[in-house]
């Protein structure tokens, strides 16, 4: 019953995988990393912190970039109407991904010894920057797999007068991903020059590509599960885009502040990055129209699920906690701290990582011919993670906010002295949430590593079980969600945002800065546990409106799922 | 831009406008760009910066090579798990932290800053010759010495070599040289004096004073000529540059060595005996050993007398012993 219309879009099943795989070790390095946080002395001198870092960063843009290429694969045959051009290509650009992952991991543990494999003044090893740590070597087969896949995605894309917004957003998507990498690929003398390319690549990838490649498959995955239409997906995924690069090619101003770059930039970047929420609020309301526009049931729980907190967590992430540190007079503070790890983990977790999972959860019961399967895992998996890494954000703040008022207030640099112990709370609370989350992962990848080879009969009852126990009456949290209440909810958010910024700006106050807390603390400490509740709440929320509808003809439901989407564009 | 049926199609030039918008919005950041750096502006470059013969740029690549962004912060950006390092030449000075970066896991003691200040180098580097002077004139290394010296550091002891620690002081040198636009912000109030600090300089002073009794009562217990020898490499930095065992580290390892036969760069083999030992602290540079260079060591004659040398030579003395 279920099928695929395109045979190549298998293709895109060993990227979902190896997506899964790179999950699980990045989150393994990044409880390590958490771990040394308490203590320091663990593994130091057998694996210090910076190479587990390099890899916990490595691992989660190169895990981000399997899920795109994954989601890109199959749903580019859908787009195209026809198959995908050069799968020998796809194929080698899956073992090129695969090398370059074991040979990045091994050689970022060369940074121990201090090899960089320096040649003609390049580090072809490893070269210790900040999100870009991949040596020479690395980069220059990481440039040729992006260009295969722009070959790949053009070459399987209608002619251009074909296209609509969707062509337009992946097209131009991954030929910037392309031509934005190469600005990583040289070694500068200067510091204050070699962290403005730097920023072209991380800034422009995150606020520039990534977001431009979130939108369009957002857009077209909510055309799959909900028959929306392109149209006006495609309007949202116009403006959507417009406003990314409209508020973001400016927006990365706000990371040039501080690296010897003039003060001018500080007007700059706090204007325009101000607005870069914009298309995320956008987006944002998107999902909620074509969510709530025909009122059936959601055939696919766990996909509609991630894919909801890809969006929301792009919102209080990326949006939210980025706007509360995008000033200036925010940012003069949260700068090198842990408030700014909040912000990065929620955004890039959240909205990269989280929409790759959503497209594997849609792709991979199709891709293997199941008929219906078994959520709960799914569900569990999701709440696991959500949860989690809200807290993981919740800890980061708190600890960022002691680590401004100790290190950057009093002035007091003794990290092992003074500063650490006084975020000790915090620091205790990030492997516990970590742990947490490291389960929610293991759940979901051996969800979808597994999901359709049990046996068809086992796996029939046990999604026949979790519809007998969906079938309940709708309760009050359960009924409709109108757009009146996610309004409300969306401006619960951004009023604890409000709370948050207001926080950090009280640290310009003279009575702080003559050594009390009191204040900064307790907008902290209202702000984040607020954001972060109102957050859990909502997805809570509405994904109980959307289970409720499950009530209403179980059966037509069902039916409904076996069919695979088709015609799209 | 696809356009609904029945309505007027305004697409392409909705389209044409973001499309002017986001040149236009090109074109300020790109002038924007090339203002920043204008050499007018007077910010410093690397190419201008050495430190003890060494550049700034070499610095550089010796602290991407290390990934010391991996764990420290430099202009703020890289990992939250140390502290930043942008102004710390200018707060803690050139010979603080060529007592520091050899052996990172430990802080350095006074006098190992001191023994550093008779390199001439460091010491017109750092623009003062005593021990004095210098923490009058980086109270930073002055916090450091009273507050942590003898503490374990976070940090762990990387196999940094001579050239490399004065390069990576270079790149330092540049950093805390740049004009980062008032960031970090100064602390209007002394943290040292609040409850925050811990131990407070205050009674920091007082536990090392305690120390001090403590060690003048096991003085009078009369400890065995190899501890004093330990306790004497230690706080003179020796072990900053010399394991307790085979390892190399700046110069040799210290473990095994005692009565061992040494390969000299001139080809020539001596036997590590006492006198070799003495005459190497007295006038390191008089026989180097094959692989090492000359001047990666101070003469430490000035500044230790012949009984504590003999004691440290008894502390060798012993860790050869350990080895077989």
């Amino acid at each position: 019953m279920i099928r695929i219309e395109y045979q190549t879009q298998r293709l895109s099943l060993r990227f979902f995988m190896l997506m899964l795989v790179l999950f699980f070790f990045q989150t393994a390095f990044g409880l390590l990393l958490a771990a040394q946080h308490v203590d320091p002395a663990l593994l130091a001198g057998v694996l210090n912190f910076n190479v587990i870092r390099a890899e916990h960063t490595n691992l989660a843009v190169l895990w981000i970039l399997s899920g795109f290429i994954g989601t890109i694969l199959f749903v580019g045959p859908l787009l195209s109407k026809r198959e995908l051009a050069a799968p020998a290509l796809i194929k080698f650009l899956f073992v090129a991904l695969l090398a370059i992952v074991v040979w990045n991991v091994a050689t970022q543990a060369l940074a121990q010894t201090g090899v960089a494999g320096w040649w003609r003044g390049e580090p072809l090893l490893q070269e210790g920057l900040e999100y870009l740590e991949a040596g020479r070597i690395a980069d220059v087969v990481i440039l040729i797999g992006f260009a295969i896949l722009c070959y790949v995605v053009l070459r399987t894309f209608p002619p251009l007068s074909q296209w609509n917004e969707i062509h337009w957003g992946l097209g131009i998507g991954v030929v910037a991903l392309t031509l934005v990498w190469i600005f990583g690929m040289f070694f500068v003398e200067r510091l204050d020059l070699q962290e403005y390319f730097r920023w072209y690549v991380v800034h422009y990838w995150v606020e520039g590509v990534w977001e431009v490649i979130h939108i369009s498959l957002v857009g077209f995955l909510l055309v799959l599960m909900f028959r929306a239409d392109i149209k006006s997906v495609g309007y949202a995924v116009f403006w959507g885009i417009s406003l990314v690069w409209l508020s973001g090619l400016i927006g990365n101003a706000h990371h040039y502040f501080w690296i010897g770059t003039p003060e001018f930039w500080q007007f700059w970047g706090s204007l325009f990055s101000a607005l870069e929420p914009l298309p995320l609020v956008f987006c944002f309301w998107h999902i909620y129209l074509d969510a709530h526009q025909d009122g059936k049931p959601i055939r696919n729980m766990p996909a509609f699920a991630f894919l909801l907190g890809s969006v929301v967590l792009e919102q209080v992430g990326a949006g939210i906690l980025g706007f509360t540190m995008t000033f200036a007079l925010t940012n003069v503070w949260s700068h090198g701290t842990w408030v700014t790890l909040s912000h990065a983990h929620l955004a890039l977790f959240g909205t990269f990582g989280m929409l790759g999972i959503a497209a594997a959860y849609y792709a991979v019961p199709i891709m293997r011919g199941v008929a219906g399967f078994d959520p709960r895992l799914g569900k569990l998996a999701f709440w696991l993670v959500f949860t989690s890494m809200l807290g993981l954000g919740f800890a980061f703040a708190i600890g960022g906010t002691v680590q401004v008022f100790i290190y950057r207030t009093l002035g007091l640099d003794w990290f092992g002295g003074d500063v650490a112990p006084a975020m000790q709370f915090a620091k205790l609370l990030a492997p516990l949430f970590g742990t947490l989350f490291m389960v929610g992962v293991c759940l979901l990848a051996y969800d979808l590593l597994t999901l359709g080879l049990t046996k068809p009969a086992a796996s029939a009852r046990r999604a026949q079980e979790a519809r007998a126990l969906a079938v309940r009456t709708p309760s009050r949290w359960g009924r409709r969600l109108t757009g009146w209440e996610a309004g409300l909810w969306l401006l619960g958010l951004w009023i604890a945002g409000a709370v948050i910024t207001l926080g950090l700006l009280s640290f310009n106050l003279p009575l702080v800065q003559q050594g009390h807390a009191a204040l900064p603390y307790l907008m902290a400490s209202i702000g984040y546990p607020g954001l972060f509740l109102i957050t859990l709440l909502f997805v809570w929320r509405f994904l109980s409106s959307l289970e409720a509808r499950t009530h209403v003809n179980t059966e037509t439901s069902l039916a409904a799922a076996t069919v695979a989407p088709s015609g799209a564009g | 831009m696809s356009c609904v049926e029945g309505e007027p199609c305004v697409e392409g030039r909705k389209r044409r406008r973001a499309v002017l918008a986001l040149g236009l919005m090109a074109i300020i950041f790109l002038a924007l760009s090339v203002v920043s750096f204008l050499d007018s502006r007077g910010q410093a470059v690397p190419e201008t910066v050495a430190y003890a013969g060494h550049e700034a740029i070499a610095g550089k690549r010796v602290f991407q090579a290390f990934n010391c962004m991996g764990c420290h912060t430099l202009v703020g950006n890289g990992a939250y798990f140390a502290p930043d390092l942008t102004g710390l030449y200018d707060k803690v000075g050139p010979a603080w932290l060529e007592a520091f970066l050899p052996s990172a896991g430990a802080w350095p003691t006074g006098a190992a800053v001191q023994v550093q200040l008779a390199d001439p180098e460091v010491a017109a580097e750092a623009g003062v010759t005593t021990l004095d002077e210098y923490r009058a004139k980086y109270p930073a290394a002055a916090e450091r010495i009273e507050r942590r010296s003898s503490h374990a550091s976070t940090m762990p002891n990387l196999p940094l070599t001579r050239t490399e620690v004065r390069a990576l002081i270079a790149w330092l040198k540049y950093t805390s040289s740049m004009n980062t636009e008032g960031w970090p912000p100064v602390p209007r109030v002394d943290g040292l004096s609040l409850r925050h600090a811990q131990p407070l300089p205050v009674a920091a002073a007082q536990t090392a004073a305690v120390a001090g009794t403590d060690a003048a009562v096991a003085a009078d217990a009369a400890p065995s000529e190899e501890a004093r020898g330990e306790s004497l490499a230690r706080d003179y930095g020796c072990v900053a540059c010399h394991a307790a065992d085979t390892r190399r580290l700046v110069g040799p390892g210290w473990g095994g060595i005692y009565g061992a036969d040494v390969p000299l760069a001139d080809g020539s083999i001596v036997q590590a005996d006492d006198a070799y030992l003495v005459e190497s602290i007295r006038a390191p540079d008089a026989q180097i050993v094959a692989g090492f260079t000359a001047g990666s060591m101070v003469s430490y004659a000035e500044i230790l007398d012949a009984e504590q040398i003999a004691a440290i030579v008894a502390y060798i003395r012993s860790l050869g012993e350990n080895a077989r």
